[in-house]
């Protein structure tokens, strides 16, 4: 009986809280998980610990994952959605899987976000603080980009990560306008389908 | 730094919270459902012939599918509504569980006077009007839970709103199985199926909408 209760239970995105152990002390996860159950009693310097702590590691999670231009905007974005949803998070269990569980999420929107964002050709002048965060995330996208169909990928390096316009896109690829169109959409809504069934992308 | 202020800001929003549980949602829920079953008792729309019906086993059949749905549909999309949980699995087992309370009506229904007159089994206009009261008894449960999809946080909308569309569905289906004077399995199989899938396709494509977060 037991058995069939723990089958029907919905399963659990544990990858992250894992690696979020492993890079953390116990000690650590134990202090977040107090000072979250704190701020649900209202503790607003355990709170604002919190937060800053969490934003460290909210950097590094996203800059594995995201667009330099796009991390800040996501850890903003997963900073209130903290803040709204803290009574959804349960003390007896780690603060460490929950707060991954909504970073994640809010990932996948942030990629989703990608697909509806007109794109505009980039400045050659931009300066690069960080060249390790840029080469993993180059890293990381040319390996998704991979599993696409090539007149998929083609078009998205030239339209989404060069930023060409459509039409010079058409024009170098020889796809016609709305065909690139809609090789981007389809190569992006599989790029996402693919993030979703992976429990955790590095 | 960006977020300092950001930090600042919901540090100084900060107020005391009630906690979310499975077990107070649960309850909710229930408290709503159990309204809904009063109201439609106490208004008399249980069906004339129930001491009779009772004697049937494809009643307790349509009955039990439909409790057992709705209850495991229930379950797992309250569980949902939790970050750090996925309603992939419980979804699976909810397919497996139809597909079983499908094969068992197809079993029951077999043992009846063949295949010829199936369509005039079917009774098209009564089979409707079924449909349509299924669907209306659901609203209450779809109105419920999404709002408890408000106020939790389930990571993945599109499942959690696919159960709760069923839970509701199931739930609607339940309610009117006191009314409904068919018990012919052919009858339930496709006009119940029908039922349930207008609802639970209406909370896939709108709860998401809606509990974005």
């Amino acid at each position: 009986m037991r058995s069939v209760v723990v089958a029907l239970q919905p399963r659990r995105y544990s990858a992250p809280m894992q690696r979020l152990s492993a890079r953390d002390s116990s000690a650590d996860d134990r202090a977040w998980d107090a000072m979250m159950a704190a701020a649900q009693g209202g503790d607003a310097p355990s709170y604002h610990r919190l937060l800053s702590e969490v934003t460290a590691w909210l950097r590094r999670y996203y800059a594995r994952r995201l667009p330099s231009a796009m991390i800040d905007d996501a850890i903003q974005d997963t900073l209130i959605a903290v803040h709204e949803k803290r009574h959804t998070y349960d003390p007896t269990r780690p603060f460490g899987a929950w707060l991954a569980a909504i970073a994640r999420y809010k990932w996948i929107d942030a990629l989703r976000s990608l697909n509806m964002k007109p794109t505009e050709p980039l400045d050659d002048d931009i300066p690069v603080p960080d060249h390790e965060e840029a080469i993993t995330s180059a890293r990381s996208i040319e390996r998704l980009l991979a599993t696409l169909k090539p007149v998929q990928s083609q078009v998205i390096r030239l339209v989404k990560l060069q930023g060409f316009s459509i039409e010079e896109a058409s024009k170098a690829t020889g796809q016609s306008a709305p065909l690139v169109k809609v090789n981007i959409h389809r190569g992006l809504k599989r790029l996402t389908s693919l993030l979703r069934s992976e429990p955790d992308a590095d | 730094m960006l977020t300092d202020p950001l930090i600042d800001r919901l540090t100084s929003e900060l107020k005391p919270v009630r906690r979310r549980t499975a077990w107070s949602d649960a309850l909710a829920l229930v408290v709503l459902c159990a309204v809904e079953f009063g109201l439609f008792l106490l208004m008399g729309m249980m069906r004339f012939d129930m001491p009779m019906a009772m004697h049937l086993p494809s009643f307790w059949w349509k009955l039990g599918s439909l409790g057992l749905i709705g209850l495991v549909s229930g379950t797992v999309a309250i569980l949902s509504l939790d970050p750090v949980r996925s309603p992939r699995r419980g979804l699976r087992w909810i397919a497996a569980l139809i597909a079983v309370c499908l094969a068992s009506g197809w079993l029951l229904d077999a043992s009846r006077d063949g295949f010829l007159t199936l369509i005039s089994r079917l009774d098209w206009v009564d089979g409707l009007q079924c449909l349509f009261e299924m669907v209306i008894l659901s609203v209450p449960a779809v109105i419920g839970l999404g709002l408890l999809m408000r106020r939790g946080a389930p990571t993945d909308r599109a499942g959690t709103a696919l159960a709760a569309g069923l839970t509701a569905a199931a739930w609607g289906a339940f309610v009117f199985v006191f009314a409904c004077p068919f018990d012919d399995p052919l009858y339930v199989a496709v006009w119940y199926s029908l039922g349930c899938s207008a609802v639970t396709l209406f909370a896939r494509f709108t709860l998401p909408r809606l509990t974005r977060w």
